[in-house]
């Protein structure tokens, strides 16, 4: 790499005006190493003891540590400890200065929190060179952690807005779709049979608005931190059970049928149960979605040390290579199509596992052997078994 | 059910009120009154006397809310049902707590709305 004049290239963060300590009893070498600092733009401060460079910290606050290990009373691998410990400074870089012939004291340092360090007698553009890169780190992680609360802030703003929206929404949508029903029930005289297509495509087309709204009201309520969890003990195979059975008339349509296996469960489960089963209802309606006409969709509900699983296994195309990593993310449609022209909001899964997620679960997605995707959702007994 | 007694429906959006006011009709020969925010719902209570009142909470102007605590301070028998699109938990516990005797969301499928409010009808209205 060759040497650039300010230490800063066009990539680099600017590091003029960061801070460092530099703890060090020998003040020759200590104005040594502020001479070498001080024309990059540095602003320094000196302690001669470890003592002297705790007190310093506080009111210093800098940015980067130079730090002696040999020093009179305190050494400086107390000193950073403390530092790292008591004085908030778990994330500041602190460089050792050590004696070329005392390689125990680098693993001591490095152990004691320390990122690098350097030898004495310094090589200018060596300890520069260090002092650089630790330092553009810090201000690297600094600027990370800004944007990661900008986007956390920006983040809320559009849950509460996508709350506000939908909500909004929801009640003429409601309206067009009941007053539509209310058409076509000829409540107001009979209609011809274009009247009544017509009315049915508005109806069906407000019915598709009106799931997607619910499910952006789902989501932006969730990941808003709001979820808030009525768990009740209860048996997973009464829940399977009971979705399996509404389900079974969307998959008749479909000359579909469930194989239920249901498993012998010994203990109860803490569940919020009408989340839990907005979970297993949209497993249930994506294998329909997803799967051949005339398929067997194969629910299992089982247990095995410390965990309580149900698994929804379909023979539908399975999951794209490649696209397993969409699969639960908001909007995360994957390029498998609806095998009767349903339509997919891309949301289910997203809200499947932020449900699961909140009661401390798992929900895993694998292809199987023999063809098709294999639905998990896992619990753990020991902390949900009463 | 032949209901033939008086519904107040209570809410801001005129399209919901119409599509209730449907729903309410079929339960019989009912008479209809609508008003579109708290104030109105109050002074209509007074020359109505309704069985029952459709009370959306979201309204601006006096809300649902208000307007329910006002009515109920009135007429601690009035018989009321909360209209909602969204029902969050400390909406639902203050508002039974100030008396409503039923909570209902209105993407509900109409079928579901007409069993609710003749079942709520059924158990509180004449008692």
């Amino acid at each position: 790499m060759t040497e650039h004049p300010t230490g800063n290239g066009p990539h680099r963060p600017s590091l003029a005006g960061r801070k460092i300590l530099v703890v060090e009893d020998d003040r020759l070498n200590a104005r040594i190493i502020t001479s070498i600092l001080k024309p990059e733009g540095f602003v320094t401060a000196e302690a001669h003891s470890a003592e002297k460079a705790l007190e310093l910290y506080s009111t210093f606050q800098p940015d980067l540590v130079l730090l002696d290990i040999v020093l009179p009373g305190m050494d400086g691998i107390e000193a950073c400890r403390r530092i790292k410990r008591d004085l908030g400074g778990s994330s500041i870089p602190v460089i050792f200065i050590t004696a070329l012939n005392k390689p125990e004291d680098v693993v001591a340092g490095l152990t004691a929190g320390g990122v690098d360090y350097v030898v004495k007698p310094f090589q200018a553009k060596e300890t520069l060179a260090r002092i650089r890169t630790h330092m553009s780190l810090r201000v690297l992680m600094e600027q990370h952690i800004a944007l990661i609360d900008d986007l956390s802030k920006a983040n809320a703003a559009k849950n509460h807005f996508l709350g506000i929206a939908a909500h909004d929404l929801r009640n003429p949508l409601t309206s067009i779709r009941g007053l539509s029903e209310f058409l076509m029930e000829d409540t107001t005289g009979p209609l011809n049979d274009d009247q009544r297509a017509m009315l049915q495509s508005m109806h069906s087309a407000t019915q598709v608005m009106l799931d997607l709204l619910n499910e952006l009201l789902d989501i932006s309520i969730i990941e808003s931190g709001e979820t808030h969890l009525d768990c009740v003990p209860c048996n997973l195979v009464d829940i399977v059970a009971d979705a399996v059975a509404l389900s079974s008339i969307q998959a008749s349509k479909k000359d579909m049928r469930f194989d239920f296996k249901r498993g012998m469960l010994t203990q109860a489960l803490m569940l919020d149960t009408r989340k839990f089963r907005q979970v297993i209802d949209n497993l249930l309606s994506n294998a329909i979605k997803f799967s051949p006409r005339g398929s067997t969709i194969t629910v299992e509900v089982s247990e095995d040390t410390g965990h309580q699983n149900v698994s929804v296994r379909d023979q539908g195309r399975g999951i794209p290579k490649g696209e397993m990593g969409k699969l639960f993310q908001s909007f995360g449609r994957t390029s498998v199509r609806p095998t009767g022209g349903e339509k997919s909001t891309g949301l289910g899964l997203a809200i499947c596992r932020k449900i699961v997620e909140a009661h401390g679960g798992k929900i895993t997605a694998n292809n199987l052997e023999e063809g098709g995707a294999d639905f998990r959702v896992t619990f753990k007994t020991s902390h949900h078994g009463i | 059910m032949e209901f033939s007694g008086k519904v107040l429906i209570v809410d801001d959006e005129a399209h919901i009120r119409k599509y209730l006011s449907l729903i309410v009709k079929r339960l019989g020969n009912p008479v209809i009154v609508e008003a579109q925010n708290g104030e109105e719902a109050l002074m209509l209570y007074e020359t109505h006397t309704p069985d029952i009142v459709l009370l959306d909470v979201n309204m601006p102007g006096m809300d649902g809310i208000q307007a329910l605590e006002k009515l109920r301070e009135a007429h601690p028998k009035a018989v009321v049902m909360m209209l909602t699109s969204l029902a969050a938990r400390n909406v639902v516990e203050r508002c039974v707590e100030l008396g409503a005797v039923n909570f209902l969301r209105k993407d509900t499928p109409k079928e579901a709305i007409a069993k609710i409010i003749a079942d709520t009808i059924a158990a509180h209205v004449g008692k």
